[in-house]
């Protein structure tokens, strides 16, 4: 019989075997997919769900800062941001052509910036552009497709309506350096955070900043938002609200306009503090790109320093205006009454050394409200000898001086109170005792900020209690009973003589005011020698190589206003500071003392 | 010539979970690409009855007429795709398909049709109980010529998918371990070889990240880690339909494609994927079954090398997904968005019918 079928037991017991593999290696695969989606479930739900959702912040608006008639001096407004959303680049050199091209940066810059943040997550944004203009946004808004990697957004930037005006004290804000961000984890710092670097930003920059928002959003692959979980809303930051009158702040900012130095004007009943003003000043508006390192460079540069805030960081000389805590220490010490007077030659011979009055001819005979009238200097060179070194840095400590105020801004300095153990430990040398004669009108190594003078005067305007000077109003009741113990009538010996030096055509009368009695003491530091001073004076040449004091309060009784001037380079204090310190009180006079209160005369 | 008789005998079973499977393909190519225009969907729904039509007509040809007219085919579809690498479209970098106006049809799946057929009328009279040094070196030739064209235009996944049609050559003919010997050497060589000078780079990425898929999160890598996050986070049950997150916000790559699966495994979960595992193991245990009923030697080679072939993708295809296999672009027969690998694909299944349907001798 013809097989009409051939024999395939062999090949088909060959693919037999063939199945039988391929059912294993798909129960292999099964297996391993069960192990995956079942057993792994957990942590791949956990993957997906950080694929799909993304959490943001909401900017907080920083709280405003306002004077105390409500002037806003530190505002807010909106503007765009660009920035760059790490997870979805693919391919970074590329991304950083094109990004380059469209935003027309730097490409080194911008990769140098991208590279800096490197260590923050993926899903942080890099701020890359800020502070663009709308046709700027317009532009990148066309070509969003393309760019799946960047994002726009608003975010509300500082703004300083008056520009430089105040500067040093409102500060200003400067992106948070990689540092911070590192060194302080605690503060939970964004990359690309704008944080207060100096003045009240820094100082209340945690007041201010508020608590951010947060939105939960569904994301595609491209980062691009798909649906809204949750919402948070940001909550803003507490306004700032100042002692500082805005009107007496730029008059005082007008007087120093062209020369360097500093005012400051409090309120003595409340260490309100009234004008703050430091001269030259800058616009912090600058700042506030957070790509300007070359202007940010001229300014640190500048020898004029612009950014020194010069009421609380220039140390000088307190020069004559020291002779107020002479005065204080020498009669609270008993070593001079009321009545005592000297005699001045214009010159003294002391230890061996001729030490002059600033008025040559000499003053004559002179009790102490006339040897403040006149500053005379052979006066005080006479307590100097009475008086220890150290005697005299006892109460120029009680003054407030060589040590903070405590105002309410970062970076205030101490200044210099000299004794025999600083000069022991620091110098390495026993103190002479003609340095002391020097020390008592305020030369030699004392160094003082001009609100520390201001202090001291608002202590004796005070009749001794002493109210720490501040910025911020609403900082509680700062009705301290700490006062200095010298008594109320040997204060108000030193008041008479400041009001003589205003009132009577003494050194201070540049700030006389009629109707507002006006007490101050001026001070000139010297810079030069005064043998070298008369030299130059001679030859004709005008010398204005002293840095120029005045320190004052108003009225006499009950007063309610303290100016401190300080003019540097600004010749004998009754030449500059003076005049200055006058059109302070006067616009303060015209601002808040109602005319009926004034005298008839 | 056609017995009226045989009609009775076609396999129902094999088209019904060959269009079942297909179906369940089309439902999760259009979740897997729902925002997109759905004249894609449309566009595969008409493939299916194309391919559906063509199966009907190819299996009224008898298949030792279509094995007689092999080589000439074979030929013919070697010089189209010899022809492809010189006048080729570029199309995502490669010159694998022929565009005619508005229909783009990819040759080199057809010619693992002709491959089959040409090995089934070398074999057909080949009775030895094991393969000849020979045999081997014509088999190799003839699966590796049209292999290395495709591998040439680039499209490595595709030249790959030759494999299985190989591999089911030596099973069949009872390779001795002398020549599984031979080729593990070749095999290393070209690798060797091929690593050093042949493969572009991103193919060397790919087998890369095979071995470390973290390295890179938006390349390879990426696809692979979004692949097993989209199955993983699948579950038990699955996300539901539509309900992916992974294939829905687009974190998966080629979703409608060669993702296909993971798509699956997210939105109906593992219970899902056993469902879907198991009608294709029907669909692939049914073809065995023709070979067992077939009438003559080529008749077991037609439908074994077939069955090799798809049932070969598709574990190519799973094990890709999890990062059992390197990413190469090979869609899951049969499931998978694409019109001319659907219609290869029921064109091969049809050469499996067509044996069961002719597996009497009518004398």
């Amino acid at each position: 019989m013809a097989r009409i079928y051939e024999d395939l037991t062999v090949v088909i017991r060959r693919s037999k075997i063939t199945l039988y593999i391929l059912a294993a290696l798909i129960i292999l695969v099964l297996v391993f997919y069960r192990k995956i989606q079942v057993l792994d479930h957990q942590k791949y739900w956990k993957l997906a769900e950080a694929n799909r959702l993304r959490e943001l912040p909401l900017a907080a608006p920083r709280g405003l800062i306002l004077d105390r008639q409500k002037v806003i001096l530190a505002d807010n407004t909106p503007s765009f941001k660009v920035s760059l959303v790490r997870e979805a680049v693919i391919d970074y050199e590329k991304t950083i052509d094109n990004l380059a091209g469209l935003l027309n940066l730097n490409r080194d810059e911008l990769k140098k910036r991208i590279d800096r943040y490197r260590f923050l997550p993926a899903y942080m944004p890099i701020i890359i552009m800020d502070n663009l203009k709308l046709e700027d946004v317009s532009l990148i808004e066309a070509r969003k497709d393309e760019f799946p990697e960047i994002k726009l957004e608003v975010e509300p930037r500082r703004v300083y309506p008056f520009g430089p005006t105040g500067a040093h004290l409102l500060g200003y804000l400067q992106e948070v350096s990689v540092d911070e961000i590192r060194t302080q984890p605690e503060k939970n710092w964004r990359g690309g955070e704008m944080i207060g670097k100096s003045g009240l930003e820094k100082q209340y920059n945690d007041t201010l900043i508020g608590r951010e928002g947060r939105i939960l959003e569904i994301v595609d692959s491209l980062g691009r938002p798909r649906a809204e979980i949750s919402r948070t809303e940001p909550q803003p930051g507490r306004n700032l609200e100042l002692s500082i009158d805005f009107d007496l702040q730029r008059r005082a900012e007008e007087l120093l306009q062209g020369r360097e130095g500093a005012i400051v004007a409090l309120d003595p009943r409340s260490g309100e503090c009234l004008v703050w003003a430091s001269s030259p000043s800058y616009d912090p508006n600058r700042f506030i790109n957070r790509f300007s390192a070359d202007e940010w460079l001229a300014l640190i540069n500048d020898p004029g320093k612009p950014l020194e805030n010069r009421v609380i960081r220039g140390l000088y000389s307190p020069g004559s205006t020291f002779k107020l805590v002479m005065a204080l220490a020498a009669l609270n010490e008993g070593i001079i009454s009321e009545n005592s007077t000297f005699y001045c030659s214009g010159a003294i011979e002391l230890y061996n050394k001729e030490f002059n009055c600033w008025f040559r001819p000499g003053h004559g005979h002179l009790n102490l409200p006339e040897a403040i009238r006149n500053s005379c200097n052979v006066y005080f060179y006479q307590l100097g000898r009475r008086l220890s070194i150290d005697s005299i840095a006892e109460y120029a400590r009680l003054m407030g001086l060589g040590q903070k105020t405590g105002i309410d801004l970062p970076g205030e300095k101490e200044g210099l109170v000299p004794s025999s153990d600083w000069k022991r430990k620091f110098l390495r040398q026993n103190w002479f005792p003609g340095e002391t004669i020097s020390v008592a009108i305020g030369q030699g190594p004392l160094l003082v900020t001009p609100l520390q003078l201001a202090y001291l005067t608002s202590i004796v305007a005070n009749r001794g209690k002493k109210i720490r000077p501040h910025l911020v109003k609403d900082l509680g009741n700062i009705n301290s009973e700490d006062r200095i113990e010298v008594s109320e009538n040997i204060i108000e010996e030193v008041i008479e003589g400041m009001w003589r030096s205003v009132n009577k055509q003494g050194t201070g009368q540049g700030a006389f005011q009629p109707g507002f009695e006006v007490c101050g003491k001026t001070g000139s530091t010297q810079l030069i020698s005064r043998e070298t001073a008369e030299r130059l004076i001679q030859k004709g040449v005008e010398v204005k190589k002293t840095h120029s004091w005045f320190t004052g309060f108003a009225p006499r009784y009950n007063p309610e206003i303290v100016v401190t001037v300080l003019v540097e380079f600004g010749g004998m204090g009754g030449q500059t500071a003076a005049p200055i310190a006058g059109q302070i009180f006067k616009a303060y006079r015209e601002k808040y003392v109602r005319q009926t209160d004034l005298p008839r005369d | 010539m056609l017995d009226r008789r045989i009609f009775r005998e076609i396999d129902s079973v094999s088209i019904l979970l060959m269009v079942t499977v297909s179906v369940i393909g089309i439902i999760f190519v259009y979740s897997a690409i729902y925002f997109q225009a759905s004249q894609l969907v449309w566009r595969q729904i008409i493939w299916l009855m194309v391919s559906l039509l063509c199966l009907l007509v190819a299996i009224m040809i008898d298949y030792k007429f279509l094995v007689s007219i092999s080589i000439p085919l074979y030929i013919l579809m070697n010089f189209i795709l010899l022809g492809l690498l010189f006048f080729g479209k570029l199309v995502a970098n490669t010159r694998s398909w022929i565009v005619l106006g508005p229909f783009q049809a990819q040759p080199s799946e057809v010619t693992k049709i002709a491959v089959i057929l040409v090995l089934a009328r070398i074999f057909s009279e080949y009775r030895e109980d094991s393969l000849s040094f020979k045999a081997f070196i014509i088999s190799s030739m003839v699966v590796g010529l049209p292999a290395t064209l495709t591998a040439l235009q680039p499209d490595l996944g595709t030249a790959l998918t030759y494999l299985p049609i190989l591999i089911g050559v030596y099973i069949l003919t009872g390779m001795k371990k002398k020549y599984l010997a031979i080729i593990l050497v070749a095999v290393l060589a070209t690798g060797f070889i091929g690593w050093n000078y042949a493969l572009k780079d991103y193919q060397k990425k790919r087998i890369e990240t095979l071995l470390m898929p973290n390295q890179d999160p938006r390349g390879a890598g990426y696809q692979l880690r979004q692949s097993k996050i989209a199955i993983g986070s699948g579950g038990l049950t699955g996300k539901g339909y539509h309900k992916g997150t992974q294939s829905q916000l687009r974190f998966l790559p080629a979703r409608h494609t060669d993702f296909i699966m993971a798509v699956i495994a997210e939105e109906v979960g593992f219970l899902g994927l056993l469902v879907v595992f198991g009608l294709y193991f029907l669909m692939i245990y049914r073809f065995f079954s023709t070979i067992w009923v077939s009438a003559d030697r080529a008749g077991v080679y037609l439908a074994f090398l077939v069955t090799m072939m798809i049932s070969g993708q598709f574990l190519i295809n799973v094990m890709m997904l999890v990062g059992l296999f390197p990413i190469t672009g090979i869609p899951v027969p049969f499931i998978s968005y694409g019109g001319s690998s659907l219609l290869a694909n029921f064109l091969a299944a049809s050469l499996v019918i067509n044996v069961r349907m002719r597996r009497f001798r009518y004398i």
